[in-house]
């Protein structure tokens, strides 16, 4: 420790030493990886509340069907008992995922010396993969709870039955939709909160609930409701999932530029 | 030899407070520098701002010749774990090791695992329960290992026990002196870092008040010693740093002592005693230097 340090002849570690640079499309996977490393937050938490979900809801449907069977009646003769909850919770679970990684993956990242659009852009592609897997899995498990007859139960919980969806197709778009508004949604208002804090995110919700009050006050004088439920009705539940795609890209494209200029603190 | 950093009337407000002010500096490539200060002085603002994770009021920074602010072929070679940094919810130490090096080209596994078991670290347990020198530890092994071609270092040893700190100042120098790289190095703890830092940038409110080689710092100031009359009489006509008089005996600390000055100072019968680098940044910044030790 007395000693003062003196330049050695080894060459000094300068930009141009270090050799490999790193690829743009390579910085964006490895914000992706980075999101992924820790796989518990993104993958077995939710997973395994949907599972305890699911598996005590159908418990307690079993126990509710062996009553209705010892009071003499048929369990199957009430027709399909649809049960929501699994499905919905990874969904919006989602939206926290997203808020997450906005919220504390970023100043990690910055820590890092990952540029932000570098950041946004590993993550809105982690958030497309992890709609996917969702998605599939969710259909899945909806294609295999009809094949199953409602997994022996005649209970169902994963598919889109109550939106009137009985094909695997629209049910996987219904679910990659939903998916993917949650995702970007939950990351742009992150993306507020990180950079204008608390108020930042006040400001914005008191503003959409201001439109949403104009919107049915408009909806309301001018005798519009009639409307607004042909349009539901005409697009269906699909539709109505392709027509948040035009949220979701805004949301995905605001977040973008929000996140721009945003510093992390302490 | 180029420069690593190069600042120029650099300014960081938030609303009135001038976080950095007007600064500029240049820092050449290769060497350790001290950036030195009280909390709050403005160097955590300073380092967010060279390595783009703020954005400055005005003023101008180039790293390794270009904007660094989102600016990937810069900052990949960029390493600043900061003392608050922010780790993703539930990450174990763990999960720092395994992403590090997706970052960093220069990564060494080897060398981080070694420091690892040096600084006897869990790596299975989460972020959120280290101490706070294991917290420490996990940025000064990023630092250290990532071998970016300008690293930073902020307090890289708060929380750290006096064999935690020895280790980090004896890998430091041994990698520094196989990988010699740009380090700045953070700290309100002037003393314990004065023999590895090759020059001193010294801010205080926001202001650079000291940029000069550790050695020049070192070399010429002094505190004279003696009869008030005989270090009065010395003292005339130099610029006095901090005074003491107890009785009729009185100490002035001096900078710029010359050899001829310590001849003459030895032969008015006065006495000569070096000044510590931490004695003399806390009277140049015209603290107290109890003051100075209760904002560590």
């Amino acid at each position: 420790m007395s000693t003062t340090i003196t330049h050695s002849p080894v060459a000094h570690e300068t930009p141009s030493s270090d050799q490999h640079t790193i690829s743009a499309v390579q910085r964006i996977a490895n914000v992706a990886k980075l999101h992924l490393v820790n796989r518990g937050a993104v993958l077995w938490l939710p997973l395994f509340i949907m599972s305890v979900i699911w598996v005590s809801s159908m418990l307690i449907w079993w126990i509710v069907s062996v009553l209705i069977e010892r009071a003499g009646g048929s369990p199957d003769g009430e027709g399909p008992v649809i049960m929501g909850g699994a499905n919905s919770f990874l969904v919006i679970y989602m939206l926290v995922v997203a808020v997450q990684a906005i919220n504390l993956t970023f100043p990690f990242a910055q820590g890092y010396s990952v540029t932000r659009r570098d950041f946004y852009l590993g993550s809105a592609l982690t958030f497309l993969g992890l709609s996917l897997f969702y998605a599939v899995l969710m259909s899945g498990l909806a294609w295999l709870e009809a094949a199953t007859g409602g997994w022996g139960l005649n209970g169902y919980m994963f598919g889109l039955g109550m939106l009137g969806i009985v094909e695997l197709a629209p049910t996987f778009y219904v679910y990659l939709l939903a998916l993917l508004l949650f995702f970007f949604v939950g990351a742009a208002v992150a993306a507020m909160y990180v950079r204008w804090r608390a108020w930042g995110v006040v400001g914005f919700f008191t503003a959409l609930g201001f439109l949403v009050i104009g919107l049915i006050a408009l909806a309301t004088f001018t005798d519009n409701w009639g409307v607004v439920g042909e349009w539901l009705v005409a697009n269906g539940a699909v539709g109505v999932a392709l027509w948040s795609l035009i949220v979701t890209a805004a949301a995905g494209v605001a977040g973008f530029f929000i996140l721009r200029h945003a510093t992390p603190r302490a | 030899m180029n420069a690593a950093i190069e600042v120029s009337n650099l300014s960081r407000h938030f609303g009135d407070i001038r976080a950095v002010d007007n600064v500029s500096f240049t820092v050449t490539e290769g060497g350790i520098y001290g950036l030195l200060g009280r909390n709050g002085a403005g160097k955590t603002t300073l380092m967010q701002l060279l390595t783009a994770q703020d954005f400055a009021t005005s003023g101008t920074i180039k790293i390794f010749g270009e904007s660094p602010v989102e600016n990937a072929s810069v900052l990949q070679h960029i390493s600043f774990i900061k003392e608050s940094q922010k780790y993703p919810d539930d990450f174990k130490v763990k999960h720092v090791l395994k992403s590090a090096p997706w970052f960093f080209r220069n990564w060494d596994a080897d060398f981080a695992n070694s420091l690892v078991s040096d600084f006897r670290l869990p790596t299975d347990r989460r972020i959120k329960k280290l101490s706070r020198g294991q917290l420490s530890a996990v940025g000064v092994i990023v630092g250290l290992a990532s071998r970016a071609p300008l690293t930073f270092f902020d307090e890289p040893y708060l929380g750290l026990d006096a064999v935690a700190r020895q280790l980090f100042y004896d890998r430091l120098l041994e990698d520094y002196s196989q990988h010699p790289r740009t380090v700045v190095l953070s700290t309100h703890l002037i003393d314990e870092v004065s023999n590895l830092l090759e020059h001193v940038i010294v801010i205080d409110d926001g202001r650079i008040i000291v940029d000069e080689s550790a050695e020049s710092l070192r070399g010429t100031a002094a505190t004279v010693a003696g009869t008030k009359t005989a270090v009065d009489a010395f003292a005339t006509g130099r610029r006095v740093l901090h005074r003491e008089n107890v009785g009729g005996l009185a100490s002035v600390t001096v900078d710029a002592l010359s050899p001829t000055d310590r001849a003459a100072a030895a032969k008015a019968g006065l006495e000569l005693s070096p000044v510590s680098l931490q004695q003399l940044i806390v009277r140049l910044t015209n603290t107290s230097e109890k003051e100075f030790e209760q904002s560590a």
